[in-house]
């Protein structure tokens, strides 16, 4: 079930979404973390966010949509408070992905040298371009191949290790080139789709702020079609992200073409799910008669 | 590393499910291990099936814990899909939850008389620690308040365990005081010596009591509600904005120190 996302090499093929599974350690009494392929890590800047103000979760059938705004502690308190757990999970051979949080490309680069000074255990790093509850950056620089490019191309100059780009839900094949040719080792498709749920009763907002984030398997078909779009694009490796409830939903991504799948909004409900996933995994690929689950990457037949 | 939460996941069986006020249930559940680790002021987090559409799981306090029976009550008012299919469970009825969750309330080790206030659906978790203390021989008073007398609950427990006044007050003034249950709290307040006040309830119920306590200079601690995913700190969805920053009502509550609360 081995796979090498981007120089990730993971010892099978799930991860979890970043913003669904903390840091990790949430979940250590809850689950064996330790079965999973890789871990990604909530977004974290330089300095630390306070985040939206509440209600920042508002239920929607077969979903949700939050307005988290990336609260964090900030790299170095991440670094030092989780680290340790973090690094001994790497310890035990699922890989650690950091996010990389900012609202421009002065923030994401010094976030990410902050990242590779404190945190010399983690694999990778994703570059979260794409939260689209952050106002003065995030999604919009994320939305276009020239701000999604600056970004990468800034932060490609601070390390050589393997990084990832998680990607808005809009222009997915034309982004995905740019940032294939300014050097991102893999894609992380796609992050949550911006969303507005209005109480009819108030006229207001159900969130804190206009928009949210919307995720959960209700957006896994639109996961899946773009996620085969970038497979078609690109040649690096793609993270399969959105709505992933079982096995099967996880194999979608596989065929459509991603290379790793990464559990969500299930983590909440049923915080071992992943585990639960990666075996239903295995499952398919046996009976798909293959012995090994890259034979099944983009095995997507029309 | 920071403590992960106490929760853990918990199957459990129906025991009874009745009406006990209008668009109020008290379920009672078999649940062993939890039964004995819950302590007053947390909450469980509990699977509600039947939906394919509705994910999440719906967040509850309790209000009696029997660890020799080995079973948990929970008194849930009917405000969605979640608890119209809950109300509707059976005996025998079986699901699983998560819990318990956060940390309960944080009475001063020499307290010796105690003012707990709760309104409406908040009445469930000022009660479990009324009964804890009045059990230590702590004096308790109670005021308990809803919208109107056939949605009032707990005010025969308050009696039955021994509470020196309860105060009722309803909104419509079919029981009680006709008011909110904050203008009796906030005479007992100005009138009696408290070395500690509890309070659950609606938002502004809960920041007019904390602001009567402060006026006599009594600690006071509120149980937040927040719209919440997991439960267990990993979405940053429950957020309470303190004078400390933002914290999670899940791990850092759902019983807070009132004066640190900024947004109700």
């Amino acid at each position: 079930m081995a796979v090498d996302f981007g120089g990730v090499k993971m010892k099978n093929p799930i991860n979890t979404a970043s913003g669904t599974f903390g840091y990790g350690w949430q979940f250590s009494e809850l689950m064996d973390v330790s079965q999973l392929g890789a871990i990604t890590t909530k977004g974290c800047a330089a300095e630390p966010w306070a985040g939206n103000p509440a209600p920042r979760m508002a239920e929607v059938p077969g979903g949700m949509m939050n307005s988290v705004g990336l609260q964090n502690p900030g790299v170095p308190a991440f670094a030092e408070q989780s680290g340790p757990w973090l690094a001994d999970l790497t310890a035990k051979g699922t890989q650690v992905i950091c996010q990389v949080a900012g609202h421009s490309t002065e923030e994401y680069v010094r976030a990410l040298e902050m990242f590779v000074e404190l945190c010399p255990w983690a694999a990778g790093y994703e570059l979260n371009v794409s939260c689209p509850n952050i106002a003065a950056g995030g999604a919009a620089c994320g939305s276009t191949p020239e701000g999604a490019s600056e970004v990468m191309r800034a932060c490609r100059k601070v390390t050589d290790k393997p990084l990832f780009v998680k990607m808005a839900p809009v222009r997915i094949p034309e982004i995905a080139r740019a940032l294939e040719a300014e050097g991102a080792d893999g894609l992380t498709v796609i992050n949550s789709i911006p969303g507005m749920s209005i109480d009819v009763h108030t006229r207001r907002s159900r969130l804190s702020k206009p928009t949210g984030g919307l995720s959960g398997p209700l957006c896994h078909p639109i996961a899946v079609r773009m996620v085969w779009e970038a497979a078609k694009a690109v040649d690096i490796p793609i993270c399969g992200v959105g709505g992933v409830m079982t096995g099967e939903d996880a194999a979608e991504f596989i065929l459509a073409g991603a290379c790793c799948v990464s559990v969500g909004m299930v983590n909440f409900v049923e915080p071992d799910a992943s585990i639960r996933i990666l075996h239903e995994l295995e499952a398919w690929a046996e009976s798909q008669g293959v012995r090994d689950i890259n034979e099944l990457i983009g095995a997507f037949e029309c | 590393m920071p403590n992960p939460s106490p929760a853990r996941m918990h199957d459990f069986e129906v025991v009874s499910n009745e009406k006990i006020a209008d668009g109020i249930f008290s379920l009672v559940i078999s649940a062993p291990r939890l039964a004995s680790a819950l302590k007053p002021g947390q909450f469980v987090n509990i699977r509600v099936p039947g939906d394919p559409s509705d994910l999440l799981r719906v967040p509850l306090s309790y209000v009696a814990a029997d660890p020799e029976r080995g079973t948990v009550e929970i008194w849930y008012a009917v405000v969605g899909k979640g608890t119209q299919r809950m109300s509707e469970w059976g005996r025998g009825f079986t699901s699983d939850l998560l819990g318990p969750g956060g940390h309960g309330w944080g009475v001063p080790e020499n307290a010796r008389r105690v003012l707990v206030v709760g309104g409406g659906i908040g009445v469930p978790p000022v009660l479990c620690l009324a009964r804890e203390l009045a059990e230590a021989g702590i004096a308790v008073d109670a005021c308990v308040g809803s919208a109107t007398a056939a949605k009032l609950v707990g005010v025969e427990d308050f009696e039955a365990l021994g509470a020196g006044e309860v105060r009722v007050a309803t909104d419509d003034g079919t029981a009680g005081f006709h008011g909110f249950c904050t203008e009796p709290a906030a005479e007992l307040l100005a009138c009696r010596e408290y070395d500690y006040v509890a309070t659950c309830g609606p938002g502004i119920m809960m920041s007019r009591v904390a602001a009567s306590a402060a006026e006599a200079g009594v600690y006071c601690e509120a149980s937040l509600e927040r719209m919440m995913s997991c439960g267990f700190g990993a979405c940053g969805t429950c957020n309470v904005e303190t004078t400390g920053g933002m914290q999670g009502a899940c791990m850092c509550g759902p019983v807070f120190d009132a004066t640190k609360v900024v947004v109700w």
